[in-house]
């Protein structure tokens, strides 16, 4: 028993253990982010230091930053938009009308996936290039439309699938078209599992790198490729204001954390019940 | 009973054809590219056949980067799976519900992190006079610990905040897994004086095998955008000791040369690989 014991304690401590490498991390970034140089080009690591800041005034009020910024939420947001318009009737389709074709249709979003991104940026960018589209907010909003639509397909079908077909069989019953059933009931009985698969694909996209690096050169810059710049300066890096672009970065993936976890605990319910 | 329904030919086709577009003309144009010797700076190129594919098979970096990504993906998607079963039975085993609920949340942050900053996060905090990762070394040796430009450990250092990223993440699913089991077989092992990794290795584990396969299967996928981490931390170096193919395709079409049409045929080999692979596992997975 007392081995038991033992064992519970230890398996606490690494768990915690765990946690601290989860969060220190970008805990330390944080606070790097609001020290003075010399405050960062320490030694020995400061914990306590007079807090400036410099740094994010410096980061936000930097033109390549504010143009990247408005950039990601430009191009994020209309490729999650169209994504989200059409993979939802689409995920609705294959999950409610199953035909021969379905488990094709199915592999086929998930073989999107298979494709290495520098496989599709390669050929984009000539492509781009010849249509004279290279460089702009249009041809990476259909770059990646490609990825939130396959993405918001394939989490969007499991989710119209755990809707009760008897709910409706009802509402067919009493007198609703197929459509209706769809925007009047599968829809917002779904629609929590339907945010976190869109919330997925926002961050899918708003995370991306090797497309948007391939795929830009100043224009139509997303944020990770400024601050990945950033990151390349020279020998004399500022390294707080590095830390305060890669923590302004992350700040909207991280807002959805809860919206994607609670999207997780759904999707596992389902085999319980 | 089944009257005619328009509902999802209206739903299914605009996506289809979409996506269907995007896949295939790219594709097919990098196949198109890959025959001629077209360059960034000569926007008109000949077609010079297979010379391309040919000149890859005797390129030494290459053959470098196929064993680097290779050696990428084994120990990424093991560590990856090695860290998720650890952590997930640990936090099944020894974690209270509202304890799990917290610990699941913040092992989520990682990989929500976009990889740039996850890749800097770490690229600072192994830096060798101001890291917080190698001060202890440094405090205790008084010499300066540089992980990320010894070729030895390079590949490791940037495969730890890959397994930093996933293992946390997969480790939370591991838990959702473990709490859909039914405990009846577990209680009857606990009346037989099981021990509780005999538990585990002998009962848990073999029912999980389906979802645990799949999750290795994603991991694999997952994997092979490595390119942002490698980008941010390395950029392929010191040497070529961390330059998987994505990343030596880039710099072929990109920084060096401009030789789109040369790293277009290695695009091209990457998808065939990786297409026949996924689809060889996927359909055995099924």
């Amino acid at each position: 028993m007392n081995a038991h014991k033992l064992g519970r304690v230890v398996g606490r401590i690494l768990l915690l253990l765990a946690a601290f490498s989860a969060v220190f991390p970008v805990f330390w970034t944080l606070l790097n982010a609001f020290k003075n140089r010399v405050d960062i080009v320490t030694p020995t690591p400061l914990f306590f230091f007079t807090p400036t800041l410099d740094n994010f005034a410096y980061v936000l009020g930097r033109e390549s930053v504010f143009a990247g910024l408005i950039n990601s939420l430009i191009i994020s947001g209309a490729s999650v938009l169209i994504g989200a318009l059409l993979g939802l009737p689409a995920a609705y389709a294959i999950a409610r009308y199953p035909n021969r074709w379905s488990g094709d249709i199915q592999f086929f979003v998930l073989s999107l996936r298979f494709l290495p991104p520098v496989a599709i940026a390669i050929p984009l960018m000539v492509i781009w290039l010849d249509f004279g589209l290279y460089d702009t907010r249009l041809s990476m909003i259909v770059t990646y439309t490609l990825l939130t639509l396959a993405t918001v397909i394939w989490l969007s079908v499991p989710a119209f699938a755990r809707v009760p077909k008897e709910v409706e069989e009802a509402a067919r019953v009493d007198g609703y078209g197929p459509y209706a059933i769809f925007f009047l009931i599968a829809l917002p009985i779904a629609l929590r599992s339907l945010i976190g698969a869109v919330a997925f694909a926002f961050v899918l996209v708003w995370n991306e790198f090797l497309i948007a690096l391939m795929l830009t050169t100043s224009d139509a810059k997303t944020l990770p490729i400024v601050a990945s710049e950033l990151t390349q300066l020279g020998r004399d890096v500022p390294w707080g204001i590095l830390n305060a672009s890669v923590v302004l970065l992350s700040i909207p993936p991280l807002l959805f954390i809860g919206v994607l976890s609670g999207m997780l605990n759904s999707a596992f319910k389902r085999k319980t019940s | 009973m089944k009257q005619k329904n328009s509902l999802p030919a209206v739903f299914l086709t605009p996506a289809m054809m979409i996506l269907a577009v995007l896949a295939f003309v790219p594709t097919v144009y990098a196949i198109y590219i890959s025959l001629q010797n077209r360059e960034l700076s000569r926007p008109v190129g000949d077609f010079v056949g297979i010379a391309n594919y040919i000149d890859l098979f005797s390129d030494r970096r290459f053959i470098n980067a196929i064993g680097v990504s290779l050696t990428w993906e084994a120990v990424t998607v093991g560590m990856t799976l090695i860290v998720a079963v650890g952590l997930g039975i640990l936090l099944f085993e020894c974690a209270a519900p509202r304890m799990r609920n917290i610990l699941a949340l913040l092992f989520l942050m990682p990989v929500i992190l976009p990889r740039v900053s996850a890749a800097f996060v770490w690229k600072f905090a192994f830096h060798p006079l101001y890291g917080i990762a190698t001060y202890p070394y440094k405090a205790i040796t008084g010499q300066p610990l540089d992980l990320l430009s010894n070729p030895a450990t390079a590949l490791a250092t940037v495969a730890l905040v890959d397994v930093w990223q996933w293992g946390l993440f997969f480790s939370v699913i591991v838990l959702k897994l473990l709490e859909t089991l039914p405990p009846q077989p577990f209680e009857a092992a606990r009346l037989d004086h099981a021990r509780t990794w005999e538990i585990y290795t002998h009962i848990a584990i073999p029912m999980l095998k389906a979802p645990l396969i799949s999750l290795a299967f994603v991991k694999m996928i997952e994997s092979l955008r490595a390119f942002d981490l490698i980008y941010v931390m390395t950029r392929g170096g010191p040497g070529i000791t961390t330059e998987t193919l994505d990343m030596y395709a880039f710099s072929q079409g990109f920084i060096e040369s401009g030789r789109i049409s040369y790293a277009s045929s290695m695009a091209v080999l990457m998808m065939i690989a990786t297409s026949i692979a996924f689809t060889f596992i996927w359909k055995r997975v099924q």
